[in-house]
This record gives structure tokens, sequence and C-alpha cells, in this order.
């Protein structure tokens, strides 16, 4: 038997794999320039493929191929295009500093994913052999922490565009857990998930895009007439 | 364009009679390989979302109208703009109600998902319609804030596919189908749907602008077109109630009832008392009606947290009466709007019967109506709630409750009266527009004669549907 065929060294590529996302994740929360954090974004979901391709390999799992294909279109080719041309067309290439700054940003990090793995413990069954969940234990704490940290970048970003992009990476985290947890979900809601994915992130685009021409920024603590 | 929306609508209505009146004779129906499913609570929602398109539509044909001719959504002369504009207002609408129709007959929770995001994304552009600074605003945050919700209520559905695929194992094709998971309710993972009903509720709660997610909804119903904010306001916010219910039945057959009760009742108050200062103090009469909008979903989230068949009763007749009223504000305020030119409460001071001596006294008559005064049908809805909140011993929540409702009224009626009645402050008389009048005349008979009749299969599907939710665990 070669070597990658074993399931004990999926399971630590798989591993291995989670723990880069994870890290790139937390880069993207320190990181100013937008072009990284787009290319950034790219590779992470590029990796989340992977991850996806590996399980679908080792548990025999076919309708993951396509759950990575897919990922592989929308999330790895098409958005970042798009939003790297969306950010030459508006001449915007470095965000402001942002509401809680960088090394703060990291430890607030920390903690989420502290906290993730806290909540991932509650999913742990050590009385199931190979079920999904003692595939998934790793993986899984670092998708909730995707969602995490996905939300403190909403909150703390000011640029439309970073604020899409944590949007984005939250979703990544969903995706991560649904393949950890589950193998994915059924076909038909994975490419409907992905379908409203790649709608929102061009109708997202699109808003940027016209919050710029019409504000001259795209800083959003100036979207702020309507009150009450 | 303005035909095939008539008969768009016409048809839909059509179909959901056509639905509701095959769920009344046989009971829930399933269709294509059981992909779609319609129960009675599938066919109330969607026929409520029919009725509110259906209204809608020539509503919008005159308002649309009206605005071109005031070159409210594109610069003067340019005819192309108008055009595109008008285009994309009869495409994105029906598409927009299609996702609702989806949302409530799919029997799949993830496609029910789907649908609802489908929702927000074909609105989005209905919002900036007007192309303002604060259009733009309104639909950033609409987008946002609903999409951070959503994906809370997408994690929330993988939990609970987690949950079901551990009972039910590979056959994970149906394993996210509702008529197969509220069977298997009893034996799911305990704390992973407890983790998933709060994601969901936190989501779909979001979605139906309960505080304290509610943030994006005055500014989203102020800022599109008054026929979209109409249905936003009722026939969206029934889909995400709906929702809502779905997971609720799983959860409580799961976990019993007293979890995701306290939840939703606690909710269900916080919303109904942020609606109090806001209305009290509020300035534009479009977000008075939105603020009213989430008293009256926590309303109906109170009356499914309460529970018990009395309270889900409430609940579903509260749903339906809203669904009739609210239009009927949204298009008096509207047409005010288009003849003043403001939605400020103050600027049109006073004495607007006499400017519009057919939409002033209908739009006092919605409002005696929508804020729950005895002849109208919602006081018998909202009395409903608070039985059931009583026979629940909530006794305090209750009286919170009552208090809550009588400042609202308070607050609603003095703003609407000080607008509509009054000396003639010289504003011209409106000329009658049989587009924009005849809906709201409908509508007012509809919602007096509602007070006093509710036509029985209407009835047996509230009844049905609240028998859905009034489940034992």
């Amino acid at each position: 038997m070669e070597f990658w065929q074993d399931a004990q060294f999926g399971n630590r590529m798989i591993t291995l794999m989670a723990a880069l996302v994870l890290v790139l994740q937390i880069m993207m929360v320190t990181q100013r320039w937008l072009i990284t954090n787009i290319r950034a974004f790219a590779v992470q979901s590029f990796l989340l493929a992977c991850i996806a391709n590996t399980i679908a390999y080792y548990n025999n799992a076919p309708h993951i191929y396509a759950a990575a294909v897919l990922m592989l279109l929308i999330k790895v080719i098409l958005l970042p295009v798009l939003f790297e041309r969306l950010v030459k067309r508006i001449g915007i290439r470095q965000e402001i500093e942002p509401l809680v700054n960088a090394p703060i940003s990291v430890i607030i990090a920390g903690l989420l994913t502290l906290l993730a793995y806290v909540v991932a413990e509650s999913f742990h069954r050590p009385d199931e052999p190979m079920g999904p969940a003692s595939l998934g234990h790793n993986t899984l704490a670092v998708a909730i922490a995707l969602f995490l940290i996905g939300f403190f970048m909403m909150v703390n970003r000011r640029k439309a565009l970073t604020q899409v992009l944590a949007l984005l990476s939250l979703e990544n985290g969903i995706f991560l857990a649904a393949i950890s947890l589950t193998y994915g979900m059924p076909m038909i809601v994975e490419v409907g998930i992905f379908f409203d994915v790649l709608v929102a992130g061009m109708v997202l685009a699109i808003l940027v895009f016209r919050i710029r021409e019409t504000f001259d920024s795209m800083d959003v603590s100036r979207l702020s007439r309507l009150k009450g | 364009m303005e035909a095939m929306h008539l008969v768009s609508a016409t048809a839909s209505f059509a179909t959901a009679i056509f639905l509701a009146g095959e769920v009344l004779q046989q009971g829930a129906v399933s269709k294509a390989n059981g992909f779609l499913y319609a129960d009675h609570l599938s066919a109330l929602a969607a026929l409520l979302a029919a009725f509110v398109y259906l209204v809608c539509a020539p509503y919008a044909v005159g308002y649309l109208r009206r605005d071109e001719a005031d070159q409210a959504f594109a610069p003067s002369g340019d005819k192309r703009a108008v055009l595109r504009k008008l285009r994309m207002y009869y495409s994105l609408t029906p598409l927009f109600v299609f996702c609702m129709f989806l949302v409530v007959v799919s029997n799949n929770l993830g496609v029910m998902w789907i649908a609802i995001e489908g929702t927000t994304l074909a609105s989005i552009f209905l919002v900036t319609f007007y192309g303002r600074p604060t259009s733009l605003e309104a639909a950033w945050k609409y987008a946002m804030i609903g999409g951070v919700g959503l994906s809370m209520a997408l994690f929330g559905t993988v939990l609970t596919y987690y949950s079901a695929h551990l009972v039910l194992g590979g056959d994970s094709v149906s394993a996210l189908n509702w008529s197969v998971l509220v069977l298997q309710a009893p034996h799911f993972d305990k704390t992973v749907i407890r983790l998933g009903f709060i994601l969901i509720l936190l989501g779909f709660g979001t979605k139906a602008g309960l505080a304290p997610m509610h943030t994006w909804k005055p500014d989203a119903y102020s800022e599109a077109p008054v026929p979209v904010a109409a249905l936003m306001a009722t026939a969206v916010l029934n889909c995400a109630v709906y929702g809502l219910a779905r997971f609720y039945v799983l959860t409580v057959r799961c976990l019993g009832p007293a979890f995701a009760s306290n939840l939703l009742i606690l909710f269900g108050l916080l919303s109904v008392g942020v609606a109090v200062p806001f209305i009290l103090v509020q300035r534009s009469s479009r977000r008075l009606l939105a603020y009213s909008s989430i008293d009256q979903g926590g309303i109906m989230i109170l009356g499914l947290g309460f529970g018990g068949p009395i309270g889900t009763l409430g609940m579903l007749l509260h749903m339906t009466y809203h669904s009739v009223t609210k239009p009927l504000l949204f298009f008096c305020v509207g047409n005010a709007q288009q003849h003043t030119g403001s939605d400020s409460l103050k600027k049109n001071g006073g004495g607007l019967i006499h400017a519009l001596p057919i939409t002033a006294p209908m739009f006092l008559l919605g409002t005696l109506a929508v804020t729950g005064t005895p002849p109208f049908s919602m006081f018998q809805s909202e009395f409903m709630v608070l039985r059931a909140g009583f026979a629940g011993h909530y006794l305090v929540l209750s009286m919170i409750f009552v208090g809550c409702l009588v400042a609202i009224f308070c607050g609603f009626f003095h703003h609407v009266a000080e607008l509509v009645l009054g000396p003639p402050r010289g504003v011209p008389r409106e000329k009658i527009c049989p587009w924009k009048t005849y809906p709201v005349i409908g509508l007012s008979i509809l919602v007096i004669g509602m007070g006093f009749w509710l036509p029985a299969p209407l009835y047996q599907l509230v009844d049905g549907a609240a028998r859905i939710l009034a489940v034992t665990p």
C-alpha cells in the first residue's frame, strides 16, 4: 500500500490544511492591502477545495468532488478576479485604520479560536470510532473559528470591500463545517448555496462600486444618514 | 410589461388558491419526487404572499407611472434610463415573489434557506431603485445585516442536517426533507439541535426583523418603492416566520417546549418593546410603518412562543390579518408621499384629509385596524395571543405586552391623526388615479369585512396550520 492510501495520512493532510486556512484567516484580520486580502481569500478557498477533495477521496463520496469544483470555479477564480478588477477600477488600495488595531485584533482572533475549540468539544464523540465527527473534530473547530473571526472582521473593518470578503470567509467556515461534519450537504443544496454565493458576490461588487461612485469613498462609516 | 405583470400576479394568485384547495381536500401534498411539499401552513403562507402580490401589482402600475411623470427615478428626457429602471422593476419583482413561493413549498430545508437568501438578493436592487445616496446606504445595511444573519441560519441548517445524518445514516438525499425530519426529530442529538435552533432563530429572526437585528428594516422600507416595501413588510416577514416555525416544530419535538418557547418569547417581547420608543418619536411615516411591522413580527413570534393551540392560532390569524392590513397602510402612505412629495410627518403637518379625500380616511381606518382596535380583526388575533400568554402563566410578560401595545396605539394614532386631520393647508386636491385608488378601496373593504366574517375555507386553512405548529413532544 502506498503511503497516500493510508487514511491516517489523509487525516493529517486535512488537519495541516485546516491549520493553514486558519492562519490565512488571521492574516486577513491584520492585513491592510486590499489586493493581498483578496489573494489570501483565494488561497484560503483553494485550500478548502483541497480539503474537500481529500475527504471525497478517502471516504468515497463522489458528490464532494462536485462541491470542490464549484468552490474552485467560484471562490478561487471568479470572485477574486472580479474583486481585483473592482479594486483597480475604484483605485483604493489600502484599508484605513481598523477600529481595533492589529495586535489587539490578533489577540481577539486567538480568543475566538479558543472559543471555537470549546464549542467543537461538545460535538466530540469518542465512542464512535470513525464517524464523521471523529474525522472532523479538529476541522470543525477551525470551521467555527473561521465563522467567528469572520464576524469579528465584519465589525472591525470599515471598507465596504473588506466587509464583503469577511462575509465570504465566514461562508467558507460554514462550507468547512458542512464537509467535516456530514461530508457535504445534499447535492442540490450545495449547488444552490454556491449559486447564491456567486450572485451575492456580484451583487455586492456592484453595490460597492456604486457606493464608491456616489460617496467618493468606500468607507462604510460614511453611510450614516438614515437614523431613528 | 405592465400587462405581463398583472397577468403574472393573477396567475400566481390562482395557483395559490388552487394549492390551498388541494391541501384542504387531501391534506399535505407532495410533488416532484418529494422535492415540493405543501401542508396547511405552506398553503396559507403561499396564499398570503400571492394575495399581497395581487394587490401590489395594479398599485405598482399607477405608482410607477406617477414616478415616471415626476421624474423620480431617472433624470428628465432620458428615455432609456427610465425604460431600464422599469424593466428592472418588472423583472425583479416577479423573481422576488417566485423566491417566496419556493420558500414555502420546498420540502428540503436547505432549499428553503437558498430561497430565503434568494429573496434578499432579488430585492437589493429594488431597494436601490431610486439611486439616492440614502438608498445605497439602506441597501448596504440590508445586504450586510441580511447576509450575516442568513449565514447564521445556514450554519443552523448544517447542524440540523448533521443531527439528522447521525440518525438516518447514509440516506442523505431526503435527510433535510421536512416531512422526514419531523418524524425523526425526537431522536436527534440534543446539544446540536439546541445550538442549531439558536443560530436559526438569530438568522431567520434577522430576516423577519426581530429586535435587536431589526436595524435594516426602517431604512429599507423607507427607501424601496412602496409596492416593494409592502411586499417586504408582509410576504417576506411571513416567509421568515414560516422558516422559523418549521425549525421550532423540530426543536420542540426534540427538546420539549420550554427551551424554544422561552427564546421566542424573549425575542418577540423585545421586538414589541423596541418598537415603542421609535414609534412615539417618529418623524417619517414610512419608518413609522417599518417599526409597526417590527412590532407585528414580534407579536407573531410571541404567539408562537406562548404556544399551545390558542397561541399558534392567534399567531397565524395575526399573520393573515396583517397581510391584508399592512399593504393598505403602505399604499396610503405612498399616495400621500407622491402627492405631497415627502414622507415627513412634520413637513406635511396636517389637513391631508382635504387634499386626499379618499386616501386619508382609509389611512385612518388602516391605522385603527393595525393597532388592534376592537371592531377590526387584528384585535381578535392580538387578544388570542394575549390569552395564550395568560393561559401559559406568563402574567408579568403579558402585562408588559399589553402596556407596549397601548403605547404603540397611542403613538401611531397620534401621528396619523395629526397628519390626516386638521384645517386645510393649501395642498391642492389630488387627481384620482384609478390604479392607485382602487387597491386602497378594495383593501379597506376587506379589512372591514374581515373584522366580522372570515371565509370558512380560509379559517380551515389557518386552523390546520395552527395544528401543525401546536406540537407536543
